[in-house]
């Protein structure tokens, strides 16, 4: 009773925030909103007792993705009129992509199917436990592409971003460790009268 | 299994609860007398210079994929782990397959010194 109101709170506010990420003219606005239908999804997870990918949702999400989103739209100067100006231009090829999105969608779900291991051992097995089981032995390979694509990730976002500053002083510890008193510090003699 | 979350359930309610009444309250008693010096961005006692919104440094960006990664590596670690029983030596070596593919990247980070700030 009372999961089926959190249940109907949750999806309500997930659907609310997802409107709001696409309706609100304020991109953070956007992220934020976003962040909140992150969370509500989570909570969601949480009702059909996945618990690990609610947590992931969480942790992964809400904890880095959508940080990441607010620093694109931080990064970006973006000005909010001309973007506004030129929405009847670009409606045909907004149109065009959301209908592709919307058809993978539907691809994905029409050939969804859950695997029977995981299916007869839902009931007394622990969900992290059963996705661990399926997804290092069945799905090995996809889990192993995984690692290549994490690895291509962190290895554009350097080649992309990475500028070193010529200008910049750096520490160089180990030199600066091993300088001396003798060649640091250098007494001097002066007479009298002639510091000058 | 799902009685255990209620406690949660409670905190969140009570939460988002006591932040809404301290705003809705402030709202209704709060005594409210706009004018245009009050309503300007506030910036060190002087007149805005300019927009307040300035393009981050993209270095952040860097920073956060870097995090991004690393993250999802470790969210791998955790049903491997607890089905550490039941994949047996397969599970692990397939596991040390796939740091070690990561643990290239984070040594081609390292070297290239991206760790660094400057």
């Amino acid at each position: 009773m009372v999961a089926d109101l959190v249940f109907y709170l949750f999806a309500a506010v997930t659907v609310a925030a997802a409107l709001g990420v696409i309706t609100s003219r304020n991109q953070v606005h956007s992220v934020l909103f976003l962040i909140l239908a992150f969370f509500t999804t989570a909570g969601l997870f949480v009702l059909l007792k996945a618990e690990f990918l609610a947590a992931l949702l969480v942790i992964v999400y809400m904890g880095a993705v959508a940080v990441l989103f607010l620093f694109v739209v931080m990064m970006l100067d973006v000005d909010f009129e001309s973007l506004r100006a030129g929405v009847k231009e670009h409606l045909p090829m907004g149109l065009f992509v959301g209908a592709v999105i919307l058809a993978e969608f539907a691809f994905i779900l029409s050939g969804v199917h859950v695997d029977e291991a995981v299916q007869t051992n839902a009931a007394n097995i622990p969900n992290t436990q059963l996705i661990g089981q399926v997804l290092y032995t069945k799905y090995l390979f996809p889990f192993e592409i995984a690692s290549l694509v994490l690895l291509v990730a962190l290895i554009g976002a350097v080649v992309l971003t990475l500028r070193k500053r010529k200008d910049a002083k750096r520490q160089h510890i180990p030199s600066q460790i091993a300088r001396t008193r003798d060649e640091a510090v250098e007494l001097v003699k002066v007479a009298p009268g002639q510091g000058a | 299994m799902l009685e255990n979350y209620f406690p949660i359930l409670v905190f969140l309610a009570m939460a988002i609860g006591m932040a809404v009444v301290m705003q809705v309250l402030s709202f209704l008693l709060g005594p409210r007398k706009p004018d245009a010096k009050k309503v300007t961005q506030y910036e060190c006692g002087f007149s805005p210079l300019s927009a307040v919104r300035i393009p981050f440094d993209v270095r952040f960006y860097l920073i956060a994929i870097l995090f991004v990664v690393f993250d999802i590596e470790a969210a791998f670690l955790f049903p491997w782990a607890v089905a550490f029983k039941q994949l047996g030596m397969i599970g692990f070596v397939e596991m040390i397959l796939f740091l070690l593919v990561l643990l290239v990247g984070y040594a081609y980070v390292w070297k290239k010194g991206a760790l660094e700030w400057d």
